[in-house]
């Protein structure tokens, strides 16, 4: 019980330590991506690299802050957070700034907020708020309803503001609710159809449904028992009927550079000119992030050395593309310690949930985990092409104010809560 | 109960088992980008996408003594357009008033160039060349373009500059103005005054710049401006004076072209100052012409022959063994030296002379007399007396590849009995032409020697950078009376002596002959002779204002190959030029072969220059450089405005207008 008889060590600083090596690794990686010229002015405020050291100095008053505020405070002022969170989404659309094309954010004094940053940790207070409610079944269909409620409207919002990223973070919460009871097959038919949607647009609908046939076939011998022909060929059909919405979908409801970035990802082009003009273009900084990350072999080209991080060969590369600059600059060692570092971070956080007393906690902690995890897989899927092109930052590591802050809320609060769990019962 | 815990803890495994794999997945996706893939195909990849360019910064001009132009460096840009990266809003709105500019620039339909980089942009081209080796001026006015203006990212502007070295004097002293050129491999040879100054003053500090490859050789700056500005290297001003210097190289060209000699050099140095005033070396290619290839004024240490025999007989009459009026017995020709026979080029020999007729005449029997006589119990006295000229050093000019001299001594391999009787008149020790001159010109310059300067100073535009002063090697390098006695030795040697043949009663020079034998150790020597045709001295012989070292190597013996006939002319040819300023050009092109285009356009522009000295010439049709220094040294000062570069288009003023004191003249080039 070393938590109790000394204060310090009631947090969990293997998070914090996690959390500072993701901060310090990441602004170095910014210096890198951002510095224009041979000398470097580390308190050039007007640099990128500059304003993220103010940005970090704030963090450490923000950590301060959160820590020192009373757990109960978060569970009992969820609610309330939410609906401001909800709120200042709103208000974009009335005071909101316009920058690069989209209004997601508040211009105060010289600086911007983007308030869908900070939603994510106000949704993941309700809907930890929520699912621990003691009325609250996760089974029942009525509550499952409610909780996509508290869901979709932020991640509603957040896609009128033309921030899919953000709105495919509020996905993450599946992970949440079916540890949490939701029935398996939920998480199932997600899979299948996410499965589906792929395999229709790689190798057409005919193809699918023979795919789904065998499946289900296959299925259907192996649980003889529990399964009957009726039931299958209902899956089939339905199966069969994704297949079409999908196409459907593709051909017909995306927009064309929403089709152009899917039929990239998947390689479904293939005259070469057209390729190339999608290298030009929309594909330019997945392109040239790919050829960043590969140069760097083992050990890469070294700090401030990578040619196309100083020749700034990557837009971007401080935001969203951070990565490519571990990549370029500290090699597959550089990259895999990040990687490692979030997982570690991740599985860190989880661990701790599982730890929880309180549900309301343990919930809260996974809301976590889960959101850290889906910036990380689509940010690092997106820079790697692993996934379609769709910008987000790669949490605690990419340039931005609202970025770190957001994750410094989201990640403290529940260290804190972490803290508090042995005054519980 | 244990049945419900144990499903949680599934789920919960399962939600991280589910971020573990990807984790993983990820991990061994960068194993096989960053590893697998392979070193040298990243090498490679790597290597054709992006390269960081060098922007040579541009090279400084060097010039003549009166500031005219002797070479330069002309940037000339390439302007090409990425009909890619615009956006189609940016492109269309933008288009049409670009091609128009197009079209009034370069001449073809506006229509043309519309269908042209539409037609780059449809095949997703991002390098569409617009023009090509274009100068500033025009860069300026095509950035200022409508799209272009935008720059590269906004507009798809590319440009490309390089400079080029040009000669505005054509080969006159190239290869002593020199350069400085790379081969493949990065070795780099210097040669001149540009090889020598190039790294320190000319040359400049390179820039850099990012370019990223677009396709077959074709390279697109990222960005619009450079990671590192180029700087550019300071202008040299040499002591070379452009019309001296074009006399002194066409009377050594046709006098190499008539001896049919291997080759030759030249080198004129103002008395006082040491200043070189022109230096012209020029060799025979295989196909008979000459050009100039090796510096041999300043590289070739060979044994100089009798013009040493001045020094020989300066060192015994500063050491007081002789005077002047001593007789030393020549015989008829022939004297036998410790086994070895002496002779005489006069047959039958000079019999009982002065020490001062024996230079005269440039007796070699004389000099190894009167040398050996006092010298050979203790040569080291003789040596010494050789040293304290400075002769056994080379003389540390800013040219690069000065020539070793070889003065032996007694204990050297090369020394025998027969070294001091044969040093005496020019054997068994070498010596640059240059040296050779530095020593003539102390005689000029009352004992006074200055070391031989190429360049007088170094300039960043107006600003002075570096400025080079005369250097006195050795102060006084005898007394007056062995001085007066010498001088008038050689103002006798022309007079009446082996350089009788160049007297002239209108001006006055000294100076002395020499014919040394060469290559006399080789087999063939007795069926093929070979001479080293030699003049050095001073004019005007009481007040001397320049001196000069003509050097002939191999001219062909039918023809002749004494000093006084092969190498003297030349000497007289530049003498009679500085005094009588009568031109002198018309008489030597005559020997020229014209075949080259440069040498067409070399006697153009001085046909016309001579033809004009205070009205306006037709300079259209001339490269603009000519025409700029042709309008420089009019005798009529005029303000010159060149607009452009390349060959002149149109001329302000008419030819054959009489031009007033500084009157401007526009010329447009392209």
């Amino acid at each position: 019980m070393v938590r109790e008889t000394n204060k310090y060590f009631k947090f969990d600083w293997i998070t914090i330590v996690l959390f500072l090596l993701l901060v310090g690794f990441g602004w170095l990686n910014i210096l890198s991506a951002s510095h224009t010229g041979e000398t470097i002015n580390y308190f050039d405020f007007s640099q990128p690299y500059g304003k993220q050291l103010i940005f970090i100095f704030f963090t450490f008053a923000l950590i301060v802050v959160l820590l020192a505020i009373d757990a109960k405070f978060y569970e009992r002022f969820s609610s309330i957070i939410y609906i401001i969170a909800l709120l200042s989404l709103v208000g974009l659309f009335i005071f909101g700034k316009n920058v690069n094309g989209a209004t997601s954010w508040y211009g105060i004094g010289g600086m911007t907020l983007q308030p869908s940053e900070f939603a994510k940790a106000a949704t993941a207070l309700a809907v930890a708020k929520f699912v621990s409610d003691l009325n609250t079944d996760i089974k029942r269909f009525k509550d499952q309803l409610k909780v996509l409620l508290i869901l979709f409207i932020p991640a509603f919002l957040v896609l009128l503001q033309n921030d899919t990223g953000s709105t495919l973070v509020y996905a993450a919460f599946i992970f949440v609710l079916y540890r949490e009871g939701l029935p398996k097959y939920y998480l199932t038919i997600s899979i299948i159809i996410v499965l589906l949607s792929v395999l229709s647009l790689k190798f057409g609908v005919t193809t699918t449904s023979i795919i789904a046939f065998i499946g289900i076939l296959a299925f259907y011998f192996l649980n003889k028992k529990h399964t009957s022909i009726i039931q299958s060929i209902i899956t089939l059909i339905c199966c069969v009927l994704v297949s079409f919405g999908v196409k459907f979908f593709y051909q017909n409801v995306l927009q064309p550079h929403q089709q152009d970035r899917i039929s990239l990802w998947l390689r479904l082009e293939k005259d070469p000119a057209k390729l190339k003009r999608m290298k030009q273009t929309f594909a330019y900084n997945l392109n040239e992030s790919e050829k960043a990350i590969s140069s760097g072999g083992l050990t890469g080209r070294g700090f401030l050395e990578g040619t196309r991080t100083t020749g700034k060969f990557v837009p971007e590369q401080h935001t969203d593309y951070i990565f490519s600059t571990v990549g370029e600059e500290w090699g597959f060692l550089g990259s895999s310690f990040v990687v490692i570092l979030f997982v570690l971070l991740i599985l860190r956080v989880l661990h701790l949930a599982e730890l929880q007393k309180s549900q309301f906690s343990r919930v809260y902690g996974y809301s976590v985990a889960a959101i850290i995890f889906m910036h990380f897989f689509i940010n690092i899927g997106m820079v790697m092409g692993l996934i379609p092109t769709i910008g987000i930052p790669l949490p605690m590591f990419s340039y931005g104010g609202s970025g770190l802050w957001a994750f410094t809320i989201l990640l403290f609060i529940f260290i804190k809560l972490d803290s508090n769990r042995i005054n519980e019962w | 109960m244990a049945v419900h815990e144990k499903g949680i803890l599934n789920r919960s495994y399962f939600v991280a088992g589910c971020m573990f794999v990807f984790g993983v997945a990820v991990v061994f996706k960068l194993l096989s980008i960053q590893l697998v893939q392979g070193d040298k195909y990243r090498a490679l990849a790597e290597k054709r996408a992006v390269k960081n360019v060098v922007i040579p910064a541009n090279r400084g001009n060097v010039y003549a003594d009166d500031g005219s132009l002797l070479a330069t460096s002309v940037p000339k840009y390439n302007i090409a357009i990425d009909a890619v990266t615009s956006s189609t809003k940016i492109f269309e709105a933008n288009i049409k008033s670009l091609c128009d500019s197009l079209a009034n620039y370069l001449g073809k339909p506006s229509a043309y160039y519309q269908k042209a980089i539409r037609k780059a942009r449809a095949n997703g081209n991002q390098y569409y060349l617009l023009v090509r080796d274009i100068n500033y001026t025009d860069y300026l006015r095509f950035r200022s373009f409508p799209l272009l203006k935008l720059g590269a990212n906004k507009g798809g502007l590319i440009v490309n500059q390089q400079t080029k070295r040009e000669f505005p004097m054509g080969e006159i002293a190239q290869r002593s103005i020199g350069y400085e050129r790379f081969d493949e491999d990065g070795h780099v040879t210097r040669a001149g005054i540009d090889g020598a100054f190039g790294v320190k003053y000319l040359r400049g500090t390179d820039g850099r710049r990012w370019k990223q490859k677009i396709g077959k050789g074709e390279w697109k700056p990222i960005t619009d401006f450079n990671q590192v500005e180029p700087k550019d290297g300071y202008d040299v001003y040499t002591t070379i004076n452009v019309n001296i210097q074009d006399i002194a190289h066409h009377s050594l060209l046709g006098q190499l072209q008539f001896y049919e000699a291997e080759h030759g050099c030249v080198v004129v140095m103002d008395v006082k100052t040491g200043e070189v005033k022109a230096i012209s070396n020029l060799a025979k290619t295989s196909q008979g012409n000459y050009y100039e290839k090796r510096n041999y004024a300043v590289w070739e240490s060979h044994e100089p022959g009798s013009t040493f025999k001045v020094m020989a007989l300066m060192a015994a009459l500063e050491d007081k063994v002789v005077d002047t009026a001593a007789v030393v017995d020549t015989k008829k020709g022939v004297k036998r030296f410790y086994g070895r026979n002496i002779f005489d080029s006069h047959h039958g020999g000079y019999g009982k002379i002065s020490v001062a007729r024996a230079l005269e005449v440039s007796s070699n029997i004389g000099l190894a007399t009167i040398i050996d006589e006092n010298y050979s119990k203790e040569p080291e006295k003789f040596i010494k007396r050789i040293k304290s000229w400075n002769l056994h050093k080379s003389l540390g000019v800013s040219i690069m590849g000065e020539g070793e001299p070889d003065v032996p001594e007694p204990g050297d391999k090369k020394w025998s009995k027969n070294a001091l009787p044969s040093m005496a008149y020019g054997y068994n020790l070498s010596l640059t032409p240059l040296q050779t001159l530095t020593f003539y010109n102390a005689i000029a310059n009352n004992g006074e020697m200055v070391k031989p300067r190429f360049i007088k100073a170094v300039k960043e535009f107006d600003k002075e950078i570096e400025v080079f002063d005369k250097e006195i090697i050795n102060g006084k390098i005898c007394s007056d009376k062995t001085l007066s006695e010498i001088k008038e030795i050689l103002k006798n040697v022309v007079e009446r002596g082996t350089g009788s043949r160049l007297y002239s009663p209108d001006f006055s020079m000294a100076g002395k002959t020499g014919t040394a034998q060469t290559e006399y150790w080789m087999e063939d020597w007795k069926e093929n002779k070979r001479y080293v045709s030699s003049f050095a001295g001073y004019f005007p012989a009481e007040d001397p204002k320049y001196s000069c070292i003509v050097v002939i190597h191999k001219p062909s013996i039918k023809k002749g190959y004494y000093g006084a006939d092969v190498s003297g002319p030349v000497f007289k040819r530049i003498a009679q030029k500085i005094f009588t300023d009568t031109p002198i050009i018309d008489e030597v092109q005559s020997l020229e072969v014209k075949n080259a285009l440069t040498e067409k356009e070399h006697d153009n522009f001085y046909q016309t220059a001579n033809m004009y000295k205070t009205i306006m010439p037709n300079v259209v049709g001339m490269p603009a450089m000519d025409a700029l220094a042709l309008l420089e040294n009019m005798d009529v000062k005029v303000k010159v405005k060149l607009d452009g570069a390349g060959v002149v288009k149109k001329q302000s003023i008419d030819k054959d207008t009489k031009l007033k004191f500084n009157q401007l003249v526009v010329l447009k080039a392209s």
